[in-house]
């Protein structure tokens, strides 16, 4: 059972939370213990139920802890198990969460949601979706944060020392366009069926746009485009490229541009092969400019060692604009995407769970 | 810091090179890994990326000093 603060009224209980930098710096709904019992309802789990640790601080995350986290955000309790499953998939050894938060670059979790849960939420997948006015995807990813900020421990300039912070630390959660897309729907190439719901968290920098004139009559259209979107990857500033190319990068074309290159008769794995292949930069031209930190091995140097780890999706409006998530190649397991399976369906049959006014 | 903490676990006589800047993290994750009290040592910031010159005048001012906390019983 998690401690409870007292305040004379909601107001007061909202200054006291962002005394106590409990908050993302936003105003939160106030997690009461009426509002967490009907979240936790609509999970179905114990409230006790422990989903993982969270580091720096190594809090325990349990259900009712991230439902605390998911009333302050706003979520309705329908979104309960996508925070669930974004929980455990940053908790996995493998994301490396203490040192994500705690490091100077700019990284923050992009939640990506595949599967019938992203309907179930109402998630934006097309026009804005990572932008304002989607709730699911904005509170969905801020429930996720504050879970980091209260159970993680990440704070700024004391625990979390991002020298710059990034928009998406406040909130990065879609849903993949899957009935546009011309690709399977990417939580199908990491082993889920079409029919399960799975979301798979990396961390990234916030999204670089890619502009690309498509062109029918143009036989070079697909090879125009990937040579456009591996220059984004290997941007010569970035981690990627310095770093050795361990980590993740997301590619989230728009449905356009998602058509032009399976057009060219490339599947996901032609274009992941195709991308890792050409992001590379000259040795010459990165010692150049960052003497001390070059860790690649080779010349040219990949910006993406394992064409596996490009990962190629499809979301957001037609039009000439494509995203390319540059990422921090750095702790223990270099920054890898990780994935869960949301598991949907287990809410208690409480008929004020889901919205209703107890 | 966590290389610190693990090298003392381990019982070997260790000191967590600190900068100032990065000093309330220090104590933030030494409190959270239960070892609050784990030997750390502050320096200013930034040293990377001083030069070789900064460097080796702050390696010699602290010597001393840094070999004397390892000794310590």
């Amino acid at each position: 059972m998690s401690a409870l603060l007292s305040a004379a009224d909601e107001e007061a209980a909202l200054e006291q939370l962002h005394a106590a930098r409990c908050t993302d710096g936003l105003p939160v709904v106030i997690p009461t213990a009426p509002r967490v019992a009907r979240m936790v309802l609509a999970g179905g789990l114990d409230a006790d139920l422990v989903i993982g640790e969270m580091g720096p601080l190594g809090g325990v995350a349990t259900v009712e802890k991230i439902a605390v986290a998911a009333v302050m955000a706003g979520c309705l309790p329908d979104y309960l198990p996508v925070v669930l499953a974004a929980c455990r998939a940053i908790c996995q050894p493998a994301f490396d969460l203490s040192e994500m938060q705690a490091t100077t670059h700019c990284i923050a979790p992009l939640v990506i949601v595949n599967g019938p849960a992203r309907a179930a939420c109402g998630l934006a997948h097309s026009h804005g979706l990572l932008g304002p006015g989607h709730r699911a995807n904005a509170s969905i990813g801020r429930a996720l944060r504050l879970a980091m900020i209260n159970i993680g421990g990440a704070r700024p300039g004391e625990s979390d020392m991002a020298l710059h912070g990034s928009p998406a630390k406040f909130t990065c959660c879609m849903a993949e366009d899957e009935a546009s897309s011309p690709l399977p729907p990417l939580h199908t190439s990491l082993g889920y069926a079409a029919e399960e719901s799975a979301v798979t968290v990396v961390g990234v920098e916030s999204p670089h746009s890619v502009f690309f004139t498509g062109d029918a009559d143009d036989p070079q259209c697909a090879e125009r485009l990937l040579e456009t979107l591996a220059a984004v990857i290997a941007n010569p500033g970035s981690n990627n490229s310095h770093l050795g190319g361990t980590a993740a990068v997301v590619v989230m074309l728009n449905p356009d541009h998602a058509r032009v290159l399976t057009a060219a008769g490339l599947d996901r794995a032609a274009i992941q092969r195709e991308l890792a292949t050409r992001a590379v930069t000259p040795r010459s031209r990165l010692a150049a400019l960052n003497t001390k930190m070059l860790m690649g091995i080779g010349d040219p140097l990949p910006a993406v060692r394992d064409p596996a780890k490009v990962l190629v999706l499809t979301a957001g409006g037609s039009g000439l604009y494509s995203v390319v998530f540059p990422s921090w190649c750095a702790g223990p397991h270099g920054n890898v995407a990780v994935h869960e399976a949301i598991v949907l369906g287990q809410a208690c049959a409480v008929p004020w769970a889901n919205g209703g006014v107890r | 810091m966590r290389d610190g903490i693990a090298l003392a676990r381990l019982g070997i006589p260790a000191l967590a090179f600190v900068t100032e800047d990065f000093w309330a993290q220090g104590n933030f994750v030494a409190q959270a890994a239960g070892m609050p009290e784990v030997p750390r040592f502050e320096l200013p910031h930034p040293v990377a990326g001083t030069g070789r010159a900064a460097m080796q005048a702050l390696a010699e001012k602290i010597a001393a000093g840094v070999i004397a906390r390892l000794s310590a019983p």
